[in-house]
């Protein structure tokens, strides 16, 4: 599967990808790999590996004729597995750890680097590796060249106005973008009715649900994985089901 | 006084800025209230409501067709804003054009 988690800043959706990640990871044979395109940390530590800052060679790519509009492509000799293999991280359970790079500066220089990572995700695309991705927070960047791999959008939402206010707007630029199933997960709910309140007001199905859990925030303070804290914590739990509710939701789709 | 604030997502910057927004207010300042998110939610934090909160989003959809655009931010405040509790002026100003990729 290929999916793409969005939502507004502190949704949760960090903490709900890599603990996801990890999750897949335990249940199938294929790889997973972790896709981190947010420029602020966040997926390493829910995700339990050490470095939040790492980048791809600059030598990985390179660039096919001087049109500033040409593509990119890996250097002759380079696949796509091999780049996986050598240049992302080890994350436990068998995760890779594919990383876009960190701010540096007042902005991300798009150089060798960053083309890199966008030509193994284009790559990464066509392979049968299940790709996860946790993108930028907000509502502009995610639509921005991030969500291409995805046949899924998972729009990681809190019952409260300006999260589903949020929720709502990425449901809309989802289907604008088109060509891609759009779902919702409710997270950090208190209230049975949290998941109907998102449903109806963002329009989109909700197909998990992740209880407000004390370990998670816990497990923020500590900057560890979830999963290495509170391994059965209900917020745990909620998103190792999370991989069966995901993995249906596609199967209806394309049958 | 000019104020930016800024931060990482859901570390608290809209609640904290609608609260020093209208605390200042109450304290007598004339305030101007920007939200300069993407994706702008600094109408819920002030009070204002969903309906128009969302409306004050949309309307920069109509700029172009028969709505003409301002020509200076007291105008873009003026005509676009919209009064939140305690005397503040809220006016949505996030939409940049042709953002490059990458861009933060």
């Amino acid at each position: 599967m290929r999916v793409a988690f969005v939502g507004k800043g502190g949704a949760g959706k960090s903490v709900v990808a890599g603990t996801f990640c990890r999750m897949l990871a335990r249940t199938t044979s294929r790889g997973v790999v972790a896709i981190d395109s947010d420029p602020l940390p966040g997926l390493a530590f829910s995700l339990g590996v050490p470095s939040t800052d790492t980048q791809l060679p600059q030598d990985l790519v390179e660039k096919v004729g001087d049109d500033p509009a040409s593509r990119w492509q890996l250097r002759p000799g380079m696949t796509v597995l091999e780049a996986v293999e050598r240049y992302t991280l080890e994350a436990p359970d068998g995760v890779r750890f594919l990383q876009f790079g960190k701010l540096r500066g007042h902005v991300v220089a798009v150089g060798p680097s960053q083309q890199a990572f966008r030509v193994i995700v284009r790559e990464l695309a066509e392979t049968d590796l299940h790709l996860v991705g946790d993108l930028p927070g907000g509502t502009r960047q995610p639509f921005l060249g991030w969500i291409g791999f995805a046949e899924m959008v998972v729009v990681v939402a809190e019952a409260t106005p300006s999260s589903m206010l949020s929720a709502r707007r990425l449901a809309r630029l989802a289907d604008a973008d088109g060509g891609r199933q759009v779902v919702a997960v409710a997270n950090k709910t208190a209230d049975p009715g949290d998941a109907n309140v998102l449903q109806r007001f963002s329009g989109l199905r909700v197909v998990g649900e992740v209880p407000r859990d004390p370990a998670v925030g816990a497990a923020e303070r500590a900057g560890v994985s979830l999963l290495d804290l509170a391994p059965t914590s209900p917020a745990a739990e909620a998103v190792s089901s999370l991989v069966d509710s995901l993995t249906d939701a596609m199967t209806k789709e394309t049958s | 006084m000019k104020i930016a604030v800024v931060g990482k997502g859901g570390a608290g910057k809209t609640t904290t800025a609608a609260v020093l927004a209208r605390t200042l207010a109450r304290a007598g300042h004339r305030v101007v209230a920007l939200d300069c998110d993407t994706n702008p939610n600094l109408g819920l934090s002030l009070g204002l409501g969903l309906d128009t909160t969302e409306a004050l989003i949309s309307l920069r959809d109509k700029v172009g067709d028969d709505v003409g655009h301002a020509r200076s931010w007291n105008e873009i405040v003026a005509r676009f804003g919209a009064d939140a509790p305690d005397g503040v002026r809220l006016a949505v100003v996030s939409k940049i054009e042709d953002p490059d990729y990458g861009c933060p």
